[in-house]
């Protein structure tokens, strides 16, 4: 029955921006401080208390909106949206309504299908209300406004995802899009960025729109998805027995797993927008914006299509290494010192980002320098250390001596490998002495156990012995008569 | 007659040694206790004014050049400029006990320049009326005539340079409330253009319009302070930025003046026979000083009240938003829910005009009525804008009466809004465009009340504003 019906669902992203102070007064807009200790005057709306807009969060706006291909209005206008609730300090959130910073742009995410273009409807500047919190205590609800005049951004897409795979993929792309431009740190569970999600749903093939319902509060992306799931049936239940979806604002609790209604559209909000007396436009120069875009960082996208074509990596590495801006920029820092791109990709992707987990430290802190890791690739490349003597033993010891060249330290734990043949010969006559009845099968064609002499003679020099030379060496007396 | 009527008799008297700050201070004091029926304070700072008196009398001793341009200067605020420590309520039981964290920024200059405050001065509640009638400590009366209304909404300022408690005083005009008051007391009221005077502390009524106003025996006391509280300031986004000029440096007009009056002003049915003779004696002293004065149509002049009760209620409405009862100020005691505390708080709290302002500024924004009203609102400014500006390219002033009339009785028009409404038809004019007007105390009417006349300027133009004030003040009447 669900595949006679497609959904429909449109995003309102909201992403905390991380300014170091409010969107309009000097207060600290960083997480996690004591309950109402990041407040003033002006952010609990005292009487007698203006704005003052915080440029930076202007240039945050920009940024994200250049990156996402979005027309950016060089004059945009500030809005008042009135309601009352006791975390909205002055009965109204400043907001853009009428005009708006940027406008249209779309993004790619990947899907089961492949890649698919999200257009988006604009994106506004805004203020976050403080918190409320609601089950701290028996008799009251409490409230916390160190978050109230945070800037936000609010991303609102088109109508264009069509299952809760691609909600999830649009969020993923948001979120490492804003933390490559440096301007949010795009955590859910923090709630720096949250979205409301607008669904409905129609019969295949169907080209209107059908009532939408909004759910609200949805968190983090496990209850986005359950949350879509659920409405999603609950909607086309709907259908199937005749009625009709109710356009509503719903709020999705992760207890029960169910969305009940919170106000349905004849009781909706009229918040009564209207022009900000209190804030002039906000007025970007084409100077501004100019020196904005060349700033911009390469975006994830654009450097996955580097490191692609440019160093020839799977697709599989891309992904990984571009997961983040920092991992990405460490990877093409390295890339300058080695020609080995494949092995650099390997060494990041199974020692260096494993290790930084493990250690819990941004790949910033990792202790080795690119030059040591690309002598590092180095030896394992010509051979002068084995590839598992290089991460097992040499890896380690370099990020406890970061100082020391990986030659030094092979030296030290004596793990450079040797095509000395005499000194491999002794090693090789000892093998076959000591297994005369696996010499026999061999020579009688049981070749496969090649592998087998090649790796006792790797045991017996502890690693050092040169695999190629081994290789020959021991072909070369195996088959001796 | 007060006894000092200008900054620089006083420190004149202070230099020569004829007095000191403390007694000056002392002598104002008295006055205030004086004229206690008027109920022009809402609260006296008389410790501390008279404490900062000795220390500033102590620093002029030891030294006549370390004390700012405002040293002598004693001055009252209206209780709408945030004080810092100090309480400010908008004579609104929503507030009472509220004390503010800061300073307003022209309190802060006058402070920086040596000024004493004396006081904070009675008014409207949240600044909303034409007669100090709607203030929760009482109404304040006329010193001219007690069973008369001083005006509003800044009654209690105007009546406090009136009484000679102050020699100058603070208030905000939105729609006229400094200039009707100004006109009702018989002294100067100026309300600069929109921005010039930071806003930050003062509590907003409708944010696009408001603008702190001076009340002042002369003209050039009115300059010094305007020159003092001018200018651009970080925490007011609407500050005007352009230049701030030694207003108070030049105070001498050369040349003569071109006037237009709105002639549907002085043929407004509205109009007292009194008010409308007074204007054209005015207009025949300042032809025969040789200035130009010429009649011009104005078509709007019916449409501004309604288009600035719209626009300001809107705003009203959003503004008093944060009086909800949850931070600070009055929480009804009755309240046991989020809902109930913002009910009852607000109807408890506030005043019957603050409610009506506010119920008519939601209905105006709702979805549904936006368009008819809002909306429109917004476009009548716009054409009174142009309309003003056109006429201000062709004149350097537009003269009309402050008021239709003189102070009226107590109580005679608290039934009857629109009336009350009605009263601010000349001054709404200048705040609807934003720019600078002042109210001049120009004779008596024939019933003994005072009468003032309005001068208009361009925007920013202050400076020919005041110097063609003074040019009157001195030289016309």
């Amino acid at each position: 029955m669900s595949s006679n019906y497609e959904t429909i669902i449109g995003l309102e992203i909201h992403v905390q921006l991380a300014t170091h102070s409010k969107a309009f007064c000097g207060d600290d807009a960083r997480f996690g401080g004591a309950p109402n200790t990041q407040v003033s005057a002006i952010s609990l709306g005292h009487p007698g208390t203006l704005p003052r807009l915080n440029r930076r969060q202007v240039e945050f706006a920009a940024r994200l909106g250049l990156a996402l291909d979005c027309a950016i209005n060089l004059v945009s206008t500030f809005d008042r949206k009135n309601y009352f609730y006791a975390d909205l300090p002055k009965g109204y959130q400043i907001t853009q309504d009428r005009q708006p910073i940027c406008v249209g742009g779309h993004i790619k995410i990947d899907t089961a299908e492949g890649t698919k273009t999200i257009c988006l409807h604009h994106i506004h500047m805004e203020e976050d209300a403080g918190k409320s919190m609601h089950d701290a205590d028996p008799h009251h609800s409490l409230i916390d406004l160190n978050r109230a005049g945070v800037p936000l951004l609010e991303i609102v897409t088109e109508p264009d995802l069509r299952s809760a795979d691609e909600v999830d993929a649009l969020m993923s792309a948001m979120r490492q899009l804003v933390r490559y431009l440096d301007i949010s740190d795009g955590n859910m569970e923090e709630g720096s960025m949250r979205c409301d999600c607008n669904v409905s749903v129609r019969k295949q093939g169907d080209t209107h729109l059908n009532n939408r319902c909004e759910i609200k509060n949805v968190n983090s992306m496990r209850f986005a998805r359950r949350a879509i799931e659920y409405e999603v049936q609950r909607q086309i239940g709907i259908m199937e027995a005749g009625g009709t979806v109710k356009q509503q604002t719903l709020n999705f609790d992760p207890e029960t797993g169910i969305t009940t209604p919170l106000r349905s559209k004849e009781d909706a909000h009229d918040y009564r927008y209207f022009p900000e007396p209190d804030l002039p436009p906000v007025v970007i120069t084409p100077q501004q914006l100019e020196q904005i875009r060349t700033e911009l960082p390469p975006l994830p996208w654009a450097l996955r299509a580097r490191l692609r074509t440019q160093y020839a990596l799977p697709e599989y590495d891309t992904q990984l290494l571009t997961e983040e801006k920092a991992v990405a920029q460490f990877f093409l820092a390295l890339a300058q010192c080695t020609t080995q791109y494949k092995a650099a990709a390997n060494l990041m992707i199974n020692k260096i980002l494993p290790w930084c987990q493990e250690q819990k430290v941004a790949i910033e802190q990792f202790p080795v320098a690119h030059a040591a890791l690309a002598s590092f690739i180095e030896l394992i490349d010509t051979g002068q250390v084995s590839n598992s003597n290089a991460y097992q033993r040499i890896f380690p010891q370099l990020i406890e001596q970061p100082e020391r060249t990986p030659l030094a330290i092979a030296q030290d734990l004596n793990l450079l490998q040797t095509a000395d043949e005499d000194f491999l010969e002794s090693i090789v006559d000892a093998v076959i002495a000591k297994n005369p009845d696996k010499v026999a099968a061999y020579r009688k064609g049981k070749k496969g156990l090649l592998g087998f002499f090649v790796g006792e003679v790797m045991r017996q020099s502890k690693g050092k012995a040169e695999p190629k030379t081994t290789n020959a060496l021991l072909i070369k007396l195996l088959e001796k008569q | 007659m007060p006894k000092y009527t200008s900054l620089s008799q006083i420190q004149t008297a202070l230099h020569q040694g004829d007095t000191t700050l403390a007694a000056i201070v002392a002598y104002y004091l008295t006055q205030i206790e004086a004229a206690q029926a008027l109920n022009a304070y809402v609260e006296v700072f008389a410790e501390e004014a008279l404490q900062r008196a000795h220390a500033l009398d102590a620093r002029f001793r030891d030294d006549p050049a370390a004390v700012g341009p405002l040293f002598g200067m004693v001055i009252s605020i209206k209780d709408v400029l945030c004080y810092a420590e100090h309480e400010v309520t908008a004579g609104s039981r929503m507030l009472a006990g509220f004390r503010s964290l800061f300073s307003a920024t022209a309190v802060e200059r006058l402070l920086a320049a040596d000024a004493i405050i004396i006081g904070r001065t009675n008014c409207d509640e949240f600044a909303m009326g034409s007669s100090n009638e709607n203030s929760c400590y009482g109404p304040v009366k006329n010193a001219a005539d007690p069973t008369k209304v001083p005006g509003g909404s800044s009654g209690g300022a105007a009546v406090s340079v009136q009484a000679d408690t102050c020699l100058a005083a603070l208030g905000t005009d939105t729609g006229g409330s400094v200039r009707q008051p100004a006109a009702f007391c018989g002294v100067i009221g100026f309300k600069p253009s929109y921005g010039r005077i930071s806003r930050h502390g003062l509590l907003a009524y409708g944010s696009s319009f408001d603008q702190v106003g001076i009340f002042a025996h002369s003209i050039a006391d009115t300059a010094l302070l305007l020159e003092i509280m001018a200018g651009p300031d970080a925490f007011d986004s609407t500050a005007g930025t352009s230049p701030v000029e030694a207003y108070s440096q030049h105070l001498q007009f050369a040349g003569k003046a071109k006037i237009a009056y709105l002639a549907p002003a002085l043929h407004h049915e509205g109009l007292d026979e009194g008010v409308r003779a007074a204007a054209l004696a005015f207009i025949d002293q300042l032809r025969a000083k040789g200035h130009t004065v010429e009649p011009i149509d104005f078509d709007y002049l019916d449409y501004i009240i309604p288009a600035y009760y719209v626009l300001t209620t809107a705003e009203a409405s959003s503004n008093l938003a944060r009086y909800d009862g949850v931070r600070y100020g009055y929480r009804s005691p009755a309240a046991t829910s989020l809902d109930a505390t913002y009910k009852k708080s607000r109807t408890e709290g506030f005043g019957a005009e603050v409610k009506r302002r506010i119920m008519l500024g939601t209905f105006v924004l709702s979805a549904g009525y936006y368009d008819a009203y809002y909306t429109k609102a917004q476009q009548v400014r716009r054409l009174i804008f142009d309309k003003t500006r056109a006429i201000l390219s062709d004149f350097d002033f537009i003269l009309m009466p402050a008021a239709p009339t003189t102070a009226w009785a107590l109580g005679e028009k608290t039934d009857n809004p629109v009336a009350m409404y009605l009263a601010d038809i000349f001054t709404v004019q200048a705040n609807m465009v934003g720019m600078p007007a002042i109210s001049l105390p120009v004779t008596q009417h024939p019933n003994g009340l005072p009468i003032g006349l309005q001068l208009m300027a361009n925007q920013w133009q202050e400076q020919r504003l005041l110097a063609f004030s003074n040019e009157v003040m001195l030289n016309i009447l």
